[in-house]
């Protein structure tokens, strides 16, 4: 894999968040770490608020207490543009791409941040890494199906040489083998390359294998946190999935 | 034939129009129904500046100018903080329909309501493949081309165009690639201006004598041209534009003349009720 | 002088009354139904050309024929004024197909504006229709065979006759708003989509109210027409629409006396106050500013006073006369409790199950078949077939995307399938629109907030009773002592379930005004209340503490063993386990599988695809 497609990672961490909508907390108490080179993911039930949570970090949703920082600067409640600016990529989990826009301008939109000379340059970069979207640069981004869609939503981020990328379920409505593939090849890729990697899942297992930390989410709150592998042992790690938990629900946006 | 002249010269002048009314919906999704009584402002500015001597085609900038700046204005000062009050959706087109009784009727209330006339002359008449237009339609008609294609380089080619495209797509994604929409945005309001103070001094000079209320029902056309090719869509409203004007034209050859902007009108109906979305739109942009 | 004074006031009887027919008649479109008909003075310029053209001579025996129209047909008073009534009622009918489809408002209401002005167009340049842009002159004023219609006496008549009018009218929109039939116009008002699937007919709704304001229009030309003798194109441009929409903004949108207040400011205020003015600048100056002066009142008061000088009233419901209205304010914190919610065999059940039900024998009450949704292309939903069992509550889980929510509006009837049938009782109800099902017992809730913000807790819920003799136009004219003793025992169920979910302290306030686990509450006791044979829940207990929802829980598993299906699609799993079963697993548009939590905890390629991933 190329070595331009990321930089060097910096460090996003987030101290005692809470966000929500209207004033409303959907996320409360949420401190997290992600870290150069690592890949964290978080996961949980659905409902535990595990979208408000990316949507915060990169400003799309209030955050009403606590702060996110980014190797030390503060970027609490810092417009959505100004935080593309300092490198984080965000690929949301739905209305992830430019539907009447071609693959090609939506890639370059990705690009929107670049010197306009670098644009060819990175565009290569990225369609070696997703080489079937070689063959549809003039398709409209709305026509295409789940899985290109998914890889051309990657590939938009990917222009910009993020510095961390938050992804949100990156491989929901995949089919299984191109979710592995995209999740150890390209998520585990880009974070052995050095970038920070913050990832929501909801294929909690598969996340735990490319993972350095997960937290679980539940009912807006961190209940378990840990090493892959010491929390796939641990009981309560399944109990918080397939129990449901007692810890208190709030209105969720997932 | 002849009919086939005026036809285009209208439709390049309504697709002027309707590229800029289908910006500012796709950027804003707000029908400006404030638009004609812009136009008829800024024909009114090129009037007064035509008037203290300078040449027309000088004069047209001025027009042009203040429809960029009075559209500008518009959206920042009343179509934003009024969307976001989160009030019902038509409270705004209601807005925009006071706006527009402002900006045509007090434009009356000071210029008063005789008809004026550019300083101006036709110029030769040239015939063209059997049609018979003066050197003005003719300038008319390749400033309209010009401004055209460049309005589709600006949306094909350009870094502020596709951000516009996108902004109107997808805001938030926009914003996460490191748009400024709001910048965006505004420069959307400012070129459609211009496109509108354009289309409104091509309007007057096409017309040759206006008053106040002479663009008042200029938005029907607008409308009609632009739920043809589909809300939002710029390609679409030039398609839709060139139809509708040669539409209109060519009919007054066959059915009385006061009746040929039927056709717009039960185009209009016609997609509402069969086609909102137009037909380069499609279900999910609405 | 007294006389001319006199005949200056009858004037303003007059005009007064004309302003508030028309302004009451787009209130009712607009205020209370949510019409927005910016045609709207076509229909009192069809009711004044009907009056002029009924009630006058053949156009050719009319002063040697110096005008032409259609008719002419002679008639006396009052046939021309119900001729004109009825056009005005006719002529809203193929506009029915703006309004009745699920066209955007902003859209519909322009497609209204440019009816307006093609009308205006055809009325101006079609000399034999309607005598072209001269428009229509020495128009008979009513019984003017009989009495001198110059007289003082005549004058003052004809505006009392005017008021009277106005106020019968005024008395009519009240008995149609205060009715059932007005509480489902304006929950159609502030949620269309959700009135629909409450069992409203939304484009019956609409065409009654637009042939109603029609009719109201209409009489207000014929009464406008009698007294001024004259109508003309000029005198109905599409920007009179815009006076009246002004004059009921500024007055109080969704109240009639808001609507007659604004009459009396607006158009009639203007006209008055411009009569007065000294000439002054050039003869187009004060219209001019009359219309700039509009404008600018549209945009202060939608500014800072969109509700108007009147705001629409609160209604109070009760089953008890002389309640005291009860408006708590909601908290913020939804993690607390309601503490007030009833034990599960407190509940009265027998009050919300039809009878029908009562036979559990779980035969299949609900299919589909090879059911599938592409929306552009991107299948949303492939080839789902599925089968609900009567008495059960199914649940239905996946990852997000999975089409869960997308299946639920199809079995619903709030999206079109793409293709598939779905069966229900037997029966094909692939194409039977949305209202239609929940008439038939199929109800759905919502998963985002669906609460009719500008009704009350209470008339959220009594909203939702199905067969109310008051919730039909006709039944509604017919009056309280029709539908009310029946209406009185709808709000007392409704104040009983209110109670049971320990919310009775919301009863008064405005849905719009609870957290979001209220109204998620106000949405599941809606469901309840409209009488369902199978309920179709969306994520019902998202943002409902965790105890509660095992409470509803409790209620809805009491609901099936009395003969209730449910299908609910949900995230929590331990709702699933506890109360669901079967589970149906949908995964990327497909069905993964089925059956009891335990048995798809045991399935690798369940757990695999999507409970741990």
């Amino acid at each position: 894999m190329s070595v331009e497609l990321s930089k060097q990672g910096l460090v996003l961490t987030t101290t005692k968040l809470s966000a929500g909508y209207d004033g409303r907390a959907i996320v409360s108490d949420i401190t997290v770490e992600a870290l150069p080179g690592k890949v964290v993911s978080v996961v949980g039930p659905n409902g535990s608020g595990k979208s408000t949570l990316l949507k915060a970090l990169v400003g799309v949703v209030r955050v009403l207490e606590g702060r996110v920082k980014i190797a030390e600067q503060d970027i609490t409640n810092l417009a959505p543009e100004e935080v593309a600016k300092l490198g984080v990529g965000y690929v949301p989990q739905i209305d992830d791409v430019f539907p009447p826009l071609s693959v090609k301008e939506n890639l370059e939109i990705g690009g929107y941040l670049l010197n306009r000379h670098e644009i060819p340059d990175r565009m290569d970069a990225v369609l070696t890494f997703f080489p079937r979207l070689k063959g549809m640069m003039s398709r409209k981004a709305g026509k295409l199906s789940g899985g290109e869609r998914k890889m051309l939503a990657m590939g938009r981020v990917l222009m910009l040489s993020p510095s961390v990328l938050v992804l949100d379920e990156p491989t929901a409505n995949l089919a299984p083998m191109v979710a592995t593939q995209l999740l150890e090849e390209f998520v585990r890729g880009f974070a052995d390359h050095g970038s920070t990697v913050l990832l929501v899942e909801q294929r909690a297992k598969a996340a735990l294998r490319i993972s350095d930390w997960t937290y679980v989410l539940g009912g807006g709150r961190v209940v378990l946190q840990g090493a892959p592998k010491d929390l796939e042992g641990n009981p309560d790690f399944v109990e918080s999935f397939l129990g449901g938990g007692a810890a208190a629900r709030k209105p969720h946006d997932d | 034939m002849p009919s086939f002249g005026f036809g285009l010269i209208t439709a390049a002048v309504l697709a002027i129009a309707t590229v800029g009314f289908t910006m500012q919906f796709a950027v804003t999704n707000v029908l400006n129904l404030a638009y004609g009584s812009v136009m008829i402002n800024s024909a009114f500015v090129t009037y007064w500046v035509n008037r203290h001597g300078t040449s027309i085609w000088i004069s047209l900038f001025a027009g042009v100018f203040c429809g960029a700046v009075v559209s500008w204005c518009l959206n920042k000062f009343i179509y934003t903080p009024f969307q976001r009050r989160n009030l019902v959706p038509i409270t705004v087109v209601i807005v925009s329909l006071g706006v527009d009784l402002v900006g045509t009727f007090g434009l009356q209330a000071i210029v008063g309501g005789s008809f004026v006339t550019f300083n101006m002359s036709q110029g030769h008449e040239f015939h063209i493949v059997g049609m018979l237009l003066s050197e003005v339609q003719l300038i008319i008609f390749a400033i309209c081309a010009v401004v055209l294609i460049s309005i589709h380089w600006l949306l094909k080619y350009t870094r502020m165009g596709k951000a516009m495209r996108a902004t109107s797509a997808n805001p938030n994604l926009a914003r996460n690639s490191g748009v400024k929409t709001r910048y965006i945005i505004s420069m959307t309001w400012i070129i459609s201006g211009a496109l509108c103070g354009l289309a409104g001094t091509v309007f007057a000079m096409n017309s040759g004598v206006f008053e106040a209320t002479s663009a008042q029902l200029y938005i029907v056309l607008l409308l009609a041209a632009m739920f043809l090719g589909g809300p939002g869509e710029p390609y679409g409203a030039m398609l839709g534009a060139l139809t509708i004007g040669l539409a209109t034209e060519i009919s007054a050859a066959y059915i009385p003349a006061d009746y040929k902007q039927v056709i717009a009108f039960l185009v209009l109906l016609g997609m509402l009720a069969f086609r909102p979305y137009g037909l380069f739109g499609s279900e999910k942009t609405l | 002088m007294p006389s001319s004074i006199g005949f200056y006031l009858t004037t303003v009887l007059v005009y007064g009354a004309v302003d508030a027919l028309a302004c009451l008649g787009l209130n009712m479109e607009f205020g209370v139904a949510g019409i927005s008909n910016f045609g709207f003075i076509i229909f009192q310029a069809a009711g004044a050309y009907t009056a002029a053209v009924l009630s006058m001579s053949p156009s050719a025996a009319t002063n040697g024929g110096f005008q032409q129209y259609v008719l002419g047909w002679n008639l006396p008073f009052p046939l021309p004024w119900i001729g004109a009534t009825l056009v005005g009622g006719l002529l809203a009918l193929p506009f029915v197909f703006l309004v009745g489809k699920r066209l955007r408002g902003d859209f519909a209401a322009v497609g209204l504006l440019v009816s307006a002005v093609l009308l205006n167009l055809l009325a101006k340049n079609y000399i034999p229709f309607l005598n072209g842009s001269a428009g229509i002159s020495l128009v008979p004023a009513p019984l003017q065979n009989f009495f001198n219609p110059q007289g003082l006496v005549y004058q003052l008549a004809y505006g009392l006759f005017a008021t009277l009018l106005a106020v019968l009218v005024y008395f009519l929109l009240r008995r149609v708003t205060e009715s059932p039939y007005g509480r489902s116009l304006r929950a159609m008002r502030d949620n269309d989509i959700v009135a629909d699937s409450l069992g409203k007919n939304l484009r019956g709704q609409r065409t009654s109210i637009l042939v109603l304001g029609g009719m109201i229009a209409g009489l207000s030309g014929a009464v406008l027409v009698g007294f001024i003798s004259l109508w003309a194109p000029g005198a109905w441009g599409y920007a009179e629409t815009i006076v009246l929409f002004a004059a009921i903004i500024i007055g109080g949108a969704g109240n009639h006396k808001g609507a007659v207040l604004g009459a009396l400011l607006v158009p009639l205020g203007f006209e008055e106050i411009t009569r007065f003015l000294p000439p002054f600048g050039s003869p187009s100056l004060v219209p001019a500013l009359e219309w700039v002066a509009i404008g600018l009142l549209i945009i202060l008061f939608l500014w800072f006073r969109p509700n108007g000088v009147i705001p629409e009233k609160r209604r109070i419901l009760s089953s008890v006369v002389g309640r005291t209205p009860t408006v708590a304010v909601a908290k913020d914190d939804d993690t607390e409790e309601p503490i007030n919610i009833g034990s599960v065999d407190d509940f009265n059940f027998e009050g919300l199950l039809k009878t029908s039900n009562a036979v559990n024998d779980g035969r299949v009450i609900l299919s589909t078949q090879g059911l599938t949704k592409t929306f552009n292309g991107v299948t949303v939903v492939s080839d789902v077939s599925i089968t609900i069992e009567q008495g059960r509550l199914t649940g239905m889980i996946g990852p997000n995307g999975a089409g869960k929510s997308t299946t639920l509006a199809m079995l619903a009837g709030t999206l079109p399938v793409s293709s598939g049938k779905i069966f229900y009782e037997g029966n094909d109800i692939t194409n039977v629109p949305s209202y239609k099902r929940a008439q038939m017992g199929l109800v759905r809730t919502f998963q985002l907030a669906s609460e009719f913000k500008k009704l009350t807790v209470l008339e959220n819920l009594v909203c939702a009773i199905p067969k109310q003799s008051g919730d039909s136009f006709w039944g509604s004219i017919r009056g309280r002592r029709y539908w009310g003793a029946q209406d009185k025992g709808n709000i007392e169920r409704a104040e009983e379930i209110l109670e049971g979910f320990g919310l009775s302290q919301y009863a008064d306030a405005y849905a719009g005004t609870l957290s979001g686990g209220q109204r998620r509450l106000v949405e599941i006791m809606r469901a309840l209340l409209a009488e369902p044979t199978v309920m179709l829940l969306d994520e019902p207990m998202a943002g409902v503490h965790p105890n509660l929802a095992r409470k509803i829980g409790n209620h809805l598993t009491k609901l099936c063993e009395r003969g209730m299906t449910i299908v609910m699609v949900e995230h929590e799993l331990a709702i699933m386990d506890e109360f669901c079963d079967p589970v149906i697993v949908l995964a990327e548009g497909k069905v993964l599988a089925r059956g009891t939590m335990a048995e798809l905890r045991a399935n690798s390629e369940v757990v695999e695809a999507y409970l741990v991933g």
